[in-house]
């Protein structure tokens, strides 16, 4: 799980361009939208991408994204039971 | 008949040292791989972090070099924002459309998609400048920032009371357009440096280029740096509309070919379109200086905005670098300038400019 969490660390960081940071930067249950990195609407649209194209999850219920999108944790929780590749 | 309009402040990103270097061209900036891209400066000091990590380039130099603009006219939030643009955000269009193949229309960045929409930079602008008033951006090849002037020309005739528009143009080039337009014979077969690109006006083709340029363009006289007269949009341009044009235009002004102070030519080192500038190569008189621009910038849809802010320095500084010279006047002062310039695509534009308030 540890490694997973790393993984996707680096994956976000990329995928959105966060310059400057590194995984050490972003706390695993830290908020990822509002208060905690800042991340805004398109950011979760990219980071649905992300689960598609990384995972093979596609996530249909924008509440379940919504909580699925919590945090490093909450994302990595979901993707151990439901990722397809 | 159309009231002219002002120039208050221009800002322009381009191939040259244009944006943040202390005086009129210094140290000009030359290539010889057939590609003249703009020199990039720090797009955080115009731009909100958070949002600068996604954008492509073009938005960063457009976005730029519009809040420049603003900075330099004074002004915290225009009437409205017109732009145009041939291409708008090209990389950012090539990547979405690449994806698109890749990934068989599965799983796209929405990103891309966002911010390749011809008005993202208009849009932008907007928001930095909490502008909730008239907002266009034109697509229109080699005529795009003439039509946005046109528009913002129309649109301050309506009114007395005074308005200010930014008004711009942004293009880009990607190796992937450079290599589209190739194959329609756009660029030069043996590639000179682009300093010495005009002697080399006997075979076909140019050199690439990019830019953008932002003008606040307003209806008081009052602290502008110029005022446009006249502007006329040409389609399939020949030698003959050209000259008629420009006779044209000085008529109505109650002017004569000599009167010209400076005539800024967008003559590309293209032998197919070099004879559209020869009636002024030879008509002119003693009086008037002939310069040139696109060994500068390159060839690009909107390259007019180069030369329209290349005007505002000639005007300010009242010298004129060597390097744009092609016919030197006897004139030692620019109190009006003739812009004229054409685009591969059948298009040509004549702007008349002039310090007499």
């Amino acid at each position: 799980m540890e490694d997973l969490k790393l993984t996707l660390k680096q994956q976000i960081i990329e995928s959105l361009n966060l310059q400057g940071m590194t995984p050490a930067d972003i706390d695993d249950n830290a908020p990822l939208f509002g208060e905690g990195l800042g991340l805004d609407s398109i950011d979760s649209l990219e980071m649905m991408v992300l689960l598609e194209r990384n995972y093979g999850i596609k996530i249909e219920d924008a509440r379940e994204g919504r909580k699925v999108l919590e945090s490093v944790a909450s994302m990595a929780d979901y993707i151990a039971q439901n990722r397809k590749i | 008949m159309m009231k002219p309009v002002y120039i208050s402040a221009a800002a322009a990103l381009s191939p040259q040292h244009s944006f943040d270097a202390d005086g009129f061209l210094p140290d000009v900036v030359s290539s010889n791989n057939g590609k003249l891209y703009v020199q990039d400066t720090d797009y955080s000091k115009f731009i909100n972090p958070v949002a600068i990590r996604r954008m492509s380039r073009m938005l960063k130099i457009g976005i730029s070099t519009g809040m420049r603009t603003m900075q330099l006219a004074g002004i915290e939030t225009p009437d409205g924002i017109i732009t145009g643009t041939g291409r708008g955000s090209m990389r950012d269009m090539e990547l979405f459309l690449g994806d698109m193949i890749r990934l068989q229309e599965e799983a796209l960045n929405p990103t891309y998609f966002i911010q390749s929409t011809y008005n993202s930079i208009n849009g932008w602008l907007a928001m930095q400048t909490k502008c909730t008033g008239y907002n266009q951006t034109y697509v229109h090849r080699g005529h795009s920032l003439e039509v946005a002037l046109l528009d913002a020309q129309m649109l301050l005739n309506e009114n007395e009371a005074k308005q200010t528009y930014l008004v711009g143009c942004f293009d880009e080039m990607t190796e992937d357009y450079f290599v589209v337009k190739n194959k329609a014979h756009y660029w030069k077969k043996t590639l000179p440096d682009s300093q010495h690109l005009l002697q080399h006006s006997d075979t076909n083709g140019t050199i690439g280029g990019e830019g953008a340029a932002f003008f606040t363009i307003t209806n008081d006289a009052a602290n502008a740096i110029c005022s446009i007269e006249q502007m006329t949009m040409l389609q399939e341009p020949t030698p003959q509309t050209v000259q008629a044009t420009i006779d044209s235009i000085l008529a109505e002004k109650g002017m004569r070919l000599k009167d010209l102070d400076m005539v800024l030519c967008g003559m590309s080192g293209d032998a197919r379109y070099q004879p559209l500038y020869q009636p002024i190569l030879e008509n002119t008189t003693a009086h008037t200086t002939v310069a040139a621009f696109k060994h500068l910038c390159g060839e690009y849809d909107t390259s007019t905005g180069f030369a329209l802010w290349l005007a505002t320095r000639l005007f300010t500084a009242q010298t004129i670098p060597e390097v744009l010279i092609q016919k030197k006047g006897i004139n030692p002062t620019i109190g009006n300038i003739l812009v004229v310039n054409h685009y591969p695509q059948g298009t040509a534009s004549i702007l008349l400019l002039s310090t007499n308030k």
